[in-house]
Formats: C-alpha cells, structure tokens, sequence
C-alpha cells in the first residue's frame, strides 16, 4: 500500500485560486465575445405606453375583481366598449375580461396551425415584438409574452413572416372575444378573432462578429494541439 | 478521525472530472452540427468555443493528472459533485454568446438547469432563439437525465467497473444489472428505443396540429427530450400549449410516465415481467399519490370555478399532475394563471406533486416513490401494532422485485432522506420569503427548482435577485443528486482545513 502523502493546505489553496482564475477567465472571455451592445447598434426605445412591459410580480394583482377562490362564485367583468388589452392584463385577471370582446396587438412567432374552421398562432405582445429580436440588441425584458389566438383563414391567407431565430414575424392587430376556458377546445386563454390587420415583418440579418470567429479558430487549434500531444504522449509511454 | 485529502485524492477527483467535461465538449459537436447545417454562423462559432474549451480542459486535465489509483466512494461522489458545478459552465459558453442571455450567471442557471432536468428558464426571448442554441438546451437535458457521467461511461467503457462509485453518486441507487457499464448501456437501450417510438409519434400529432414536417421533427426532437428527461424545457415560450392540441398533450403523456419509471423498472418490463407494474411498492406509491392529488387538485379546480365543463378540467388537470408529478415541468397553461385563475388547492396538488416526485433511478427528481411508500408501510405497520394484541408479530413486506420483509434499516435513511428534502424545499421558500415573494410564490418555486418539477408561477425570470438565482442553482445541484454527493465535496473541503496530516 502507498503511502499517504497529504496535500499542503497552501497547494490546494493555490491550485483553487487557479481554477478560480481560469473560470474567471472563461466568464470574461465569453463577456467580450457576446453580440454587440445597444451603443454599437442602433435600437430605439418604443414609447412605454405602447409596449408591454412585465410589471414586478410581487405587485398586488389589481383587477376589478377580486381574484377567484375556492367556493365563491364567478361573475366576470362587465362588457364595455373595444379596448387594447395586453396578455399580462389577460392573465392577471383571466375572469374580469372572460368573454369580452377586446382588441390585441402581436408578433407572429413559430407556425401559423391550420384547422378546419381556420389557424391558431401565438402572438407575443412583449418588447421584442415592438424594438425586435434578440440578439440584435441587449435590451433584455425578460420571457416572452404571448396569447393564444384563432384566426380566420382569409387573415391567416395574408401572413407572410412568422417569427423564428432567422425572421421578424408579421404584427397582426385582432378583435375578438377573449376566453378564460374555450368550453369546445378545452384550451385556456384563448383569443377568438374575428378580423384584424397586418404589419409586415421582415427576415433579420444577423452581424458577423470576427472576433468570435478569430478566438474559435485558435481555440479549436489548441485542442487539436492537447489531442496530438497526448496521443503522442500515451504512444511513447507504451513504447 | 477525519484525514486531510491525500494527493491521489485530488488526482482521482481532477482525472474522471476531467473525462466528464471532455464529454460535455463531444456533445456540442450535435448543435454545433445543426447550427453549421442551419446556417447559424455566429452559434456555430459559439459552439466551437465551448467544445474546444471543454475538450481542452477535459482532455489535458485526465492527460495531467493520469492516475490507475482505485476510485473509492468517497472519490466517486466528489467527483460527481465536481463535474456537475463544472460541467455547466463549459456548457453555459455557446449559451451566453447566443445573446439570449444577461449574463453568464444566468446562462450557467439554464445550463444547470438543463443537466439537472429542471425545466425552469432564465431566456430572455426564447421564441427568436436559434435553433442550435435552443437545440442545446434540450440536449443538456437528454445527457442530465441519462446521468452525464452514465453517458460518459458508456463512452469511455475502457474506464471499467473502477467506476461504479461514480454511478451511485449520481443519484442511481441500484444497478439495473450487476456489471455496472451494461446498466448505463441498458439505460440508453431503453432511452434510444423510447425516443424512436416517442419521437415518431410526437412528429406525427404535431405535423396534425398544423406544423411543417421539418419544423414538427425538430419540435419532436426536442420535446421528446423534454419529456422523457423529465425535463421540462420547450421550443417555445408558450410551451406545450403552442401546439393547441390535446393529441400532443395525450402523446407525452405516457412520455413523462416512462420518463419517471426507474430503469429497474424498465428493466423487468423488457423482460415481460408486466405484473412487476401493479405489485412494486414504488409504483403502486406513485399510482396511489397521483390519483389522490388530481381528485383533490380536480376538487379545488371544480369549487373555485376555473373549468366548469368536464373535457377542459379532465384534460388539463390530468396533463399538469403527470407534468408535475413526473417532475417534467411541460404546461399548457400560462404560468401566471396558476396563481390567478386556478384558486388555492390545485396549485398546492401541483407543489406537492412537484414534491413527491418520480422513482428511485429514474430521471426524475422529488423524495421519490419508493420513500413515500416506505414510511408509509412503516406507518401501517405502527398503527397495526398498536391494534393486534401485545403478543401479535405484525410483519410487513415490501416487493421491489421480490418480497422482503419491512426492516428499520430501510425506513431510518428514507425518514432522513425525507427530512432532508422537505428542508431543502422549505429553505428555498424562506429566501423567496426575504426578497418579497408571498409563500404560495415562493413555495411553489423553490419547490420546483429543487425536485426539478420545472412548473413555473414566474417568479423565476431574467429579472430575478441574483442571490436567489445563486440559491435555486444549489437546490437543483444538490435536488438532482440527492445530498449525498455534495456533501462528500463539502466534506473534503472541511478535511482540508480540519483533517489531519
């Protein structure tokens, strides 16, 4: 049996602070080889009325009903006139606005569904709908936000876009009655429209970054060189 | 007496590391694959980065620190904890240059999230996100699952039976045979052979629900990887609910319940042994929870009036039980209505769904089934003490694979096991607690984060205290390998100071 040989706590300490460094490193270097930042590339900021932004989520949810719990009764809100709603309000307060007739504004993002009786899509009502898609800028809003929508299929004929990792999806602004639970489909938040516009999208053009591509050649010829050694290495031991 | 770590010790501990990380970096050569194939070139170059970085690292650190030494447990479970806090940083680089990300803190929350299958997502804009990159998250999930050094093992077989030590620590209790590479060579048997099916059928039920077959395949790809890992992530922000299809929802159905099967499990059924099914304690534990928890989920979901007609409450609460029960974390409901729509007892079904979890030596995470039914056996067995007479021996006996008669030496670690986890869920809920959240918030996240449950009420976002990211890191490091193996990494740092020469 060997010997025990235990490790001075001054090595271990020294060859901690190294890998320290080397994940340091790691995480600066990754930092600088990032996509641009917003003062490299144009982005204008919408105007906050227009967009959606994600309010705090420890904020008090304040709908104009109190929000349902066991045993009490639902009534929902009290229909008014057509009004542009954003999916966080939908979901705040899903019972307040069941069955009312809204207005909502998206981007189209993944696929366009066709049914028999027309198309689902997913329209994300969030920041990236209105200054456009990461990583063309770094003004991070955090997830998507998005609603369920069943089109007709004359406004579905007319998307050209859909939104994906190489396109700006078409902005479609519906009219149609929102539901908490669609009782036909099972489906929960769900907006049925009847008719609705489109504002083209566009396919995005991603920057060439050389610097990325510089490090990566480099780093990819350092391991090719550590692969080589070693195997060398192992050879001349066996031999 | 506790020893200071011996040389050897850190040189075991660095060499199988460092086999780890080389396969995290082999693995990025398949988004590195698609991203070339896809022309995403930026992403390729991101991947590129990673792989070389990790096969750097993972290659000269195994080359360095070469070492026949016999691996002992205390050196495997070290080990495991190492790669598991090292692995995702490798894994965080492509994630970080994909410019979906606010910082590497947050790439590397998603990769741990990714390895330890918990579905939970700091992506800022997920639905422009590209394809490799997107890829990659549900790859990481795949490889978690499957246990990271299990993929390595069936890579790197030369490593031998030494490794054995390494198979337990990650979270696998029993060998589903005895030689320990033909277990992991039988896990991805039973993976490869599941995703064939799933795959196949997911592609098929999403291209019915109106999506382009090559979209539908990538879509099948990933989700089956989401599902089966018990995973949770998903192409698009919406989720599952994207789709607007309950044949989807139905198909990764029995997904997620294989995904929550323990390969020993698996095992017996690939042998015809079907009857194993209705008479494992583990199984019956789960059938009995999850029943128990929808009645009651379907009960609260009935009396606060969130679905009325029987199709809507059936569908959805069954497909968020199993979602939550097998730890998956796949939803069709946006997060924010658990909370404002579906009342009190339904969202805590979900949570104490999230907390019970799936099967010993599956993918998934939670106390697991075959604990439940431990204490609860021993339960029985207390109470029927108490009501035979003083002289009545009262024997009860728990079949996992054959019968064996309920000993205290089973239900002491699965009582501590059981305490361990209930305090790692209440510990991520009082941090919730300090930076604001209310308790059903912070309860339902910390809970998801730990037993990799992946359901979200959306506490969990880029926007998050940075501390509490620190704090679901730890409970998803610590929840997906089970305590054990973090501790021995805590303990040699203790040795360190406090062992002897």
């Amino acid at each position: 049996m060997n010997p025990r040989r235990p490790a001075s706590r001054r090595k271990v300490l020294l060859w901690a602070a190294f890998a320290g460094l080397v994940i340091a490193g790691i995480v600066a270097g990754a930092e600088a080889l990032r996509y641009p930042h917003p003062t490299d590339t144009a982005v204008t900021a919408p105007d906050p009325q227009e967009t959606e932004v994600a309010t705090d989520i420890r904020d008090p949810v304040e709908c104009p009903e109190p929000l349902p719990r066991e045993g009490q009764e639902r009534e929902g809100g009290t229909p008014g006139g057509i009004s542009r709603r954003t999916s966080n309000e939908l979901y705040d307060c899903p019972e307040f606005y069941d069955e009312q007739r809204i207005r909502y504004r998206g981007e189209v993002v993944g696929a366009v569904l066709r049914r028999d009786e027309g198309a689902w899509v997913h329209l994300n009502d969030d920041l990236y709908a209105d200054v456009g898609p990461l990583p063309a800028h770094r003004d991070f809003r955090g997830g998507n936000a998005g609603l369920g929508v069943f089109i007709p299929h004359e406004l579905a004929d007319e998307i050209e876009f859909v939104g994906g990792p190489q396109t700006r999806g078409d902005i479609l602004e519906v009219t149609g009655v929102f539901h908490r639970v669609d009782e036909s489909t099972g489906e929960v938040a769900i907006l049925r429209a009847t008719d609705g516009s489109r504002t083209p999208g566009q396919p995005l053009e991603r920057p060439t970054l050389p610097a990325r591509r510089a490090v990566a050649v480099v780093m990819a010829l350092v391991m090719v060189a550590v692969i080589v050694a070693e195997r060398r290495h192992k050879r001349r031991a066996a031999a | 007496m506790l020893f200071r770590p011996d040389r050897e010790d850190f040189r075991l501990i660095g060499f199988y590391t460092g086999k780890v990380l080389f396969g995290v970096g082999c693995a990025m050569a398949v988004p590195l694959a698609v991203a070339v194939a896809a022309g995403e070139t930026n992403e390729a170059y991101g991947f590129l980065i990673g792989l070389s970085l990790a096969v750097t690292v993972g290659r000269a650190t195994s080359w360095l620190l070469a070492t026949d030494a016999p691996l002992r447990t205390s050196h495997g479970l070290a080990t495991v904890a190492s790669a598991w806090l090292l692995a995702p940083v490798a894994a965080a680089v492509p994630l970080l240059l994909s410019g979906h990300y606010l910082g590497f803190l947050d790439a590397y929350f998603e990769a741990m999230s990714g390895f330890a299958t918990i579905g939970l997502t700091l992506a800022n804009d997920l639905d422009h996100m590209a394809r490799s990159v997107n890829l990659w998250r549900h790859l990481m999930q795949f490889l978690g699952g499957q246990g990271i050094v299990v993929v390595v093992l069936t890579i790197f077989a030369s490593a031998g039976a030494r490794v054995g030590a390494l198979y337990t620590g990650e979270g696998r209790e029993e060998k589903v045979v005895p030689n320990v590479i033909r277990t992991a060579q039988f896990i991805w048997r039973v993976a490869l052979v599941y995703g064939l099916i799933g795959t196949a059928a997911l592609w098929t039920t999403i291209m019915l629900a109106g999506v382009t077959p090559v979209t539908a395949l990538y879509h099948a790809v990933n989700l089956f990887m989401a599902a089966f890992d018990t995973g949770g992530f998903s192409p698009q922000s919406a989720s599952v609910a994207f789709y607007r299809s309950a044949s989807v929802e139905f198909v990764l159905l029995p997904i997620m319940v294989a995904g929550a099967f323990s390969f020993a499990l698996h095992y017996l059924l690939w042998q015809g042994k079907f009857r194993e099914l209705f008479r494992n304690i583990e199984a019956r534990a789960l059938a009995v929870s999850m029943t128990v928890l929808y009645l009651i989920a379907v009960i609260g979901l009935g009396r606060s009036g969130t679905f009325t007609d029987f199709w809507p409450l059936f569908r959805q609460g069954l497909f968020h039980m199993v979602s939550a029960h097998t730890t998956t974390g796949l939803s069709s409901v946006p997060g924010r209505m658990f909370f404002t729509d579906w009342g009190v007892l339904a969202p805590a079904m979900l949570v104490s769904a999230m907390a019970v979890g799936g099967m010993a030596g599956s993918t998934a995470g939670g106390i697991k089934g075959i604990r439940v039914g431990l204490i609860a056996k021993s339960l029985r067995q207390d109470i029927r003490k108490v009501l035979y007479p003083e002289d009545a021996s009262v024997v009860e006996t728990v079949h996992t694979v054959r019968d064996r008669p309920l000993d205290e030496r089973m239900v002491r670690p699965a009582a501590t096991i059981l305490l361990l986890w209930l305090a790692l869920y209440f510990g991520g809920a009082l941090a919730g607690l300090f930076y604001g959240y209310d308790l059903q918030m912070s309860m339902f996240e910390s809970t998801a984060a730990a037993s990799s449950g992946g359901l979200s009420v959306g506490v969990v976002r880029p926007e998050l205290e940075w501390p509490l990211k620190v704090m679901y890191i730890l409970q998803m490091v610590v929840g997906r390998l089970e305590f054990i193996a973090p501790f021995a990494l805590v303990g040699y740092v203790i040795a360190i100071f406090r062992g002897r020469a």
